[in-house]
């Protein structure tokens, strides 16, 4: 076996320099506190109540947080990754290319006007219609009672057809 | 640290000793993770080097100790004190380690530590660097390089004893006793091992 190890003697000077490969400065001064919190994450998991492990398996959070705690890399890439969703959706929603799309067909469109359909409509009081959501409104909301007494008349502009009764 | 009664100096000072190891498992298998963190401080090093010498890379050697610590503190109750837990913690962080690179199998990605500063004065590793080898001039980051590349050629059972002995100093015995098999098998993948990685060193090598 000697005569082996004699062989490979410039081989095992060369080895030692795998014992030069050390971590970066300071690597060492947390490595046990990050085991110790997994560990205590790992426990929060098994010690939680039934209805939190319902929770946490149904949508996986319990998972995702303790990987989350435990990596902070993931951390990271996860906001980071929000941030990129929350940015592109904020992006897609400003594209000047893309027009709301009416609730309801403008009245062109049917030949018809919403009013012309229900006639009583404009008899009732406007409490019992209720708001009517549309981006064509045939209602005129009645005058709101502003501070000191002023009436501040609500008016917007219509364009409807007046039913023929 | 955990220390207990202090031992008394030759010149009369006093020093905590550090608490015996069987206690430190004792106390840690009851659920104390201060025993288990000290139990940590004293082995983290030798883990982390032993998995990042197989992976040749410091995340994912980082990852692997640190899940070798976590399941060894959810195994203690089956640790039996048959062998030391220093063997028995190197069992758990080995398995782990070679069942991590079976599922990489060739995906291998270097991520090599810094050469620390002192590697300039070891004589023998600067004769490498400073005599023309047969072929070329070598600086010593390009043979670290060149090492981690011919040591991931190896399977991983040859590496993990050239690892444990050539690298950490491990003895024979105590490779046998990790890697659960007699002491010639150890001698033999250490001798094919060291064959093989010679032939594929040999342009950086007198």
């Amino acid at each position: 076996m000697s005569e082996n190890e004699d062989n490979f003697q410039s081989l095992r000077r060369l080895l030692v320099l795998k014992q030069y490969e050390t971590p970066p400065p300071g690597y060492f001064n947390n490595f046990s506190s990050q085991v110790i919190r997994r560990i205590r994450a790992g426990e929060k998991v098994e010690s939680a109540t039934p209805l939190e492990q319902l929770f946490g398996s149904v949508f996986g959070l319990s998972k995702l947080l303790r990987v989350l705690d435990a990596k902070p890399v993931f951390a990271s890439g996860f906001a980071g990754a929000l941030c990129m969703v929350l940015l592109f959706g904020i992006v897609y929603a400003e594209r000047p290319d893309l027009t709301p799309q009416p609730m309801l067909q403008p009245e062109n469109a049917s030949g018809v006007s919403l009013a012309a359909l229900s006639p009583t409509a404009l008899a009732q009081p406007v409490s019992q219609v209720g708001i009517v959501s549309s981006t064509n409104p045939v209602l005129s909301l009645p005058a709101v009672n502003a501070n000191f007494g002023q009436q501040i008349p609500l008016a917007q502009p219509v364009s409807f057809q007046v039913p023929h009764f | 640290m955990i220390m207990s009664a202090p031992v008394i100096r030759p010149d009369g000072s006093e020093t905590p000793a550090p608490v015996d190891e069987g206690v430190l498992v004792q106390q840690a298998r009851r659920g104390d993770l201060e025993s288990y963190d000290e139990l940590i401080r004293r082995y983290q090093e030798r883990i982390y080097a032993t998995i990042y010498h197989m992976t040749a890379n410091h995340e994912d050697a980082n990852d692997l100790a640190q899940e070798s610590f976590i399941k060894a503190f959810q195994a203690l109750k089956s640790f039996k004190g048959g062998s030391s837990f220093y063997t028995w913690l190197y069992r758990i962080a080995v398995n782990k380690t070679i069942n991590f690179l079976k599922q990489r199998k060739n995906r291998i990605h270097l991520s090599l530590n810094d050469l620390d500063f002192n590697t300039e004065h070891n004589p023998d590793l600067v004769a490498l660097i400073s005599e023309k080898t047969p072929h070329r001039e070598v600086n010593l980051a390009e043979l670290q390089e060149k090492l981690n590349e011919a040591m991931l050629k190896l399977s991983e059972p040859h590496r993990l004893v050239v690892v444990l002995h050539d690298v950490q100093g491990m003895s024979h015995d105590e490779i046998a006793k990790v890697m659960d098999c007699n002491i010639g098998t150890v001698r033999s993948r250490l001798f094919y091992a060291r064959q093989q990685l010679q032939a594929l060193l040999t342009d950086y090598l007198k």
